[in-house]
């Protein structure tokens, strides 16, 4: 039992894996590419979600600005690693990108507003590293 | 005025019954559990949409063992209600070919579109862990039910010539191997294969469209008067070729035609009179007596009048 657990627990570090392999990329090269939505970048909880992505991956963001459709389009394409914006609930890219829990949010409801990294689809372990960084600095995310 | 069940069957009936209430309890947390960790794969889409199907049969299955073990015969229906059975078994078949359909067109369109499911993290007890984890949890614990409540199905199903019953058994099978196709495809996702989501979920998928097609073949032969079918599938069944038998060689002149109400066969004799002493139908049963109930009726038509 004492010889299989730590296998086990190695085995469960080793999933999920990036289908494009986003995370093990951001490593080795040591930069993420994050598109910044106007007025993101003026707010504190999305600084410090850049810096706890930095320190987690020892990277450093290389940033982009630009209106909300081209950020996202530049995700989806694999141009950008993260876009860190305002969305509503009822986004039409809901189900397109993969959303991390809301850094801070305005109004209630569907009709919030709420202010959170999007990933790429499927990159479930760089998706993982993004939701803990947001839960790491961010009251309200840390309860999503 | 009695009702349409066989008084041997009473005992297996309300046997069946009970197991039919656990199976619908268990498929009920099945259906829970699967349903909180679902997230967006495909395949636990699949699996739960199959597990929630799965209470179709044994629902069915209860409405008409009521029906069978406490409606009376009455002049509104003077054959009492045998062919409920029929009914809800076509029911089934329909819906487990439908929602098959469905689910092999999700996984076909996510496939093409090359959809990357995302499998991401939950708070649990203070800590991140992936989803995919108390997905594959659950997959686990939707495999254990279903293969302990069909393995004791099977046999009941036989002894009460229950098609319903039967469906249910192998949907329970099917039900299980879901749970493994599903494991495989969580654990295929999280080695980053996107696709193996999809492949898993379709071929859930075909399995219940193939258990569907079968039970619909089988349930409409019965629905418009066809020649019994086995228990098991659309091929004639074996107890009805036995009596075909059986009735050619008292009546070999005979045209034989037999249908099936629900558990019960019965027999049309063409073109010969009836024997001068009564006899039972069971008289004719070519098998052993403890399945003789199964022969309701024989009918004589005589020649045509020349």
């Amino acid at each position: 039992m004492a010889f299989a657990l730590p296998l086990l627990l190695s085995a469960c570090e080793g999933l999920p894996r990036d289908p494009a392999g986003t995370l093990a990329r951001v490593e080795k090269n040591h930069i993420f590419t994050v598109g910044l939505v106007a007025g993101a970048y003026e707010s504190p909880a999305a600084r410090r979600l850049l810096a706890e992505i930095a320190k987690r991956t020892r990277a450093r963001p290389q940033v982009i600005h630009g209106p909300q459709e081209v950020l996202l389009e530049h995700l989806s394409q694999g141009r950008a690693d993260l876009v860190i914006g305002s969305f509503s609930e009822a986004s039409p890219w809901e189900t397109e990108m993969a959303f991390g829990p809301a850094l801070a949010s305005q109004g209630a409801g569907k009709h919030a507003i709420e202010l959170k990294a999007a990933m790429r689809n499927g990159e479930n372990r760089w998706i993982m590293l993004v939701e803990r960084a947001s839960r790491a600095v961010s009251r309200e995310a840390s309860g999503q | 005025m009695t009702n349409s069940l066989p008084n041997e069957l009473r005992d297996t009936m309300r046997a069946a019954i009970r197991l039919e209430y656990w199976n619908l309890f268990w498929t009920a947390t099945i259906v829970v559990v699967m349903g909180l960790v679902m997230g967006q794969s495909e395949t636990m889409k699949t699996a739960w949409v199959e597990d929630t199907l799965g209470v179709v049969p044994p629902i069915m299955f209860l409405i008409a063992a009521r029906m069978e073990l406490t409606g009376k015969r009455s002049k509104r229906f003077p054959f009492g209600f045998e062919r409920v059975n029929g009914l809800g078994f076509f029911v089934a078949a329909v819906a487990l070919t439908a929602v098959g359909l469905l689910l092999l067109y999700n996984a076909a369109t996510a496939l093409v579109a090359a959809e990357h499911a995302t499998v991401g993290s939950i708070v649990l007890f203070g800590h991140d862990l992936w989803l995919g984890w108390l997905m594959i949890a659950a997959q686990l614990y939707s495999l254990v039910p279903p293969m302990l409540i069909g393995r004791k199905e099977l046999p009941l199903a036989e002894k009460l010539n229950d098609k319903l019953l039967h469906t249910d058994a192998l949907m329970n099978k099917a039900n299980w191997l879901t749970g493994a196709a599903g494991l495989a495809g969580i654990v295929g996702l999280g080695l980053g294969w996107w696709w193996a989501d999809s492949v898993a979920a379709a071929i859930i998928s075909i399995d219940v469209i193939s258990d569907g097609v079968k039970a619909l073949r089988s349930s409409t032969a019965e629905l418009v008067d066809g020649s019994p079918r086995a228990l098991s599938g659309p091929e004639l069944s074996g107890d009805a070729l036995a009596l075909e038998e059986r009735l050619r060689s008292e009546f070999p002149s005979a045209t034989i035609r037999l249908r099936e109400t629900g558990r019960l066969i019965r027999a049309e004799v063409h073109g010969v009179h009836p024997p001068c002493e009564p006899r039972h139908p069971r008289h004719y049963w070519p098998r052993g007596k403890e399945r003789a109930w199964r022969l309701a009726q024989v009918s004589f038509v005589p020649p045509d009048q020349e």
